[in-house]
């Protein structure tokens, strides 16, 4: 989990408590961590959609992995089936194990079925990165974007997963949101279960 | 006592087998294995009435020979545990047990960055650990 707040400091290893307590990176060397990755891929692209991309592929790899970690620790040997299921387990156990919090929202989409979307008034990976002009509406949640889409793929939900930003009115930073469109096998596969 | 472990990815591929017997009967074992696959697609497509619950990781006896019985667990992620035992008379929580220990083994095995997912796992460590779960397996004590 990515911290906010100051990690205690103990002089000695013997004064650290046992149990496990929360467990935090710290947020700066996070966000210097995931400069480097933007940088890196940066130099490696010709245009925004081939960046967002590579993003969203060092996310899916993330993802892929997290999944399997929260369901030996979490789930209580329970495989999850459903769409809503693993929907708000994304929201909420995911979120809380990655960002220290649930996502602020999970809203199904009104124009399509196999729509849905986790909104976030400030996502931790955009915290520090103000976009340049030029880049037009690239987003580094696309990263985010990977972590749900390498859940989702794992746990058998194939979905195109995509961060976009919202704009509120008076507010200078707009809102991310993650949409998830649904392959139609798992739609189809809901409506069997019932 | 357990005589063959395997780990079988999404797409049925194998993804770690390994088998704890002196005798040459690795081939039959990891025939064994092969079968149980029909065995798990079959209970997790059409689960019976008095089968575990259909999203219940651990699946139970898939099936019994007359020298083994085959054990069956299946993750989140479509990844695939069998454990084929000598014994007879297994308790189904020493069974769950042996799946959690080496389930935890197989995420601390995928969780490395250099590991590609649904490439064969060739940790060392992985082996090792395995090997002292299933050395301990009902004994009661934990790896």
């Amino acid at each position: 989990m990515i911290g906010v707040g100051k990690a205690k400091q103990y002089a000695n290893v013997l004064d650290k408590p046992l149990s496990r307590g929360r467990q935090e990176v710290s947020l700066s060397a996070f966000a210097f961590l995931f400069s480097e990755l933007v940088q890196y891929n940066q130099t490696q692209v010709d245009n925004i959609a081939e960046l967002e991309r590579r993003l969203e592929d060092a996310g899916y790899a993330v993802g892929a992995r997290v999944l399997e970690l929260l369901c030996h620790r979490e789930k209580g040997n329970r495989r999850e089936t459903r769409l809503l299921g693993i929907l708000s387990f994304i929201h909420s156990t995911v979120w809380k194990v990655l960002f220290g919090k649930v996502a602020d929202s999970l809203e199904k989409g009104t124009e399509h079925e196999d729509e849905y979307m986790i909104s976030e008034k400030e996502l931790l990976v955009n915290r520090f990165i103000s976009v340049p002009k030029d880049m037009g509406a690239f987003n580094c949640g696309a990263f985010v974007a990977g972590i749900v889409r390498g859940v989702l793929e794992n746990a058998g939900f194939p979905a195109v997963v995509t961060a976009h930003f919202v704009p509120i009115e008076g507010q200078q930073r707009p809102r991310t949101t993650i949409l998830i469109k649904f392959a139609e096998e798992v739609l189809q596969r809901e409506a069997r279960f019932g | 006592m357990i005589v063959c472990v395997a780990v079988v990815g999404h797409q049925n591929n194998p993804l770690y087998l390994q088998s704890f017997t002196e005798a040459d009967d690795a081939l039959k074992l990891h025939h064994v294995v092969h079968c149980s696959l029909d065995v798990i697609d079959e209970r997790v497509n059409n689960p019976k009435r008095n089968a575990p619950a259909l999203n219940e990781t651990f699946l139970g006896l898939l099936y019994p020979t007359e020298n083994y019985k085959v054990y069956g667990y299946l993750t989140n992620t479509k990844v695939k545990f069998i454990m084929v035992t000598t014994d007879l008379d297994v308790k189904d929580a020493d069974a769950r047990n042996f799946f959690r220990k080496f389930h935890a083994a197989y995420v601390d095995a995928v969780s490395n960055p250099f590991h590609v997912p649904g490439k064969k796992i060739a940790s060392r460590s992985f082996g090792a650990r395995v090997s002292t779960i299933v050395k301990s397996f009902g004994s009661g004590t934990t790896a």
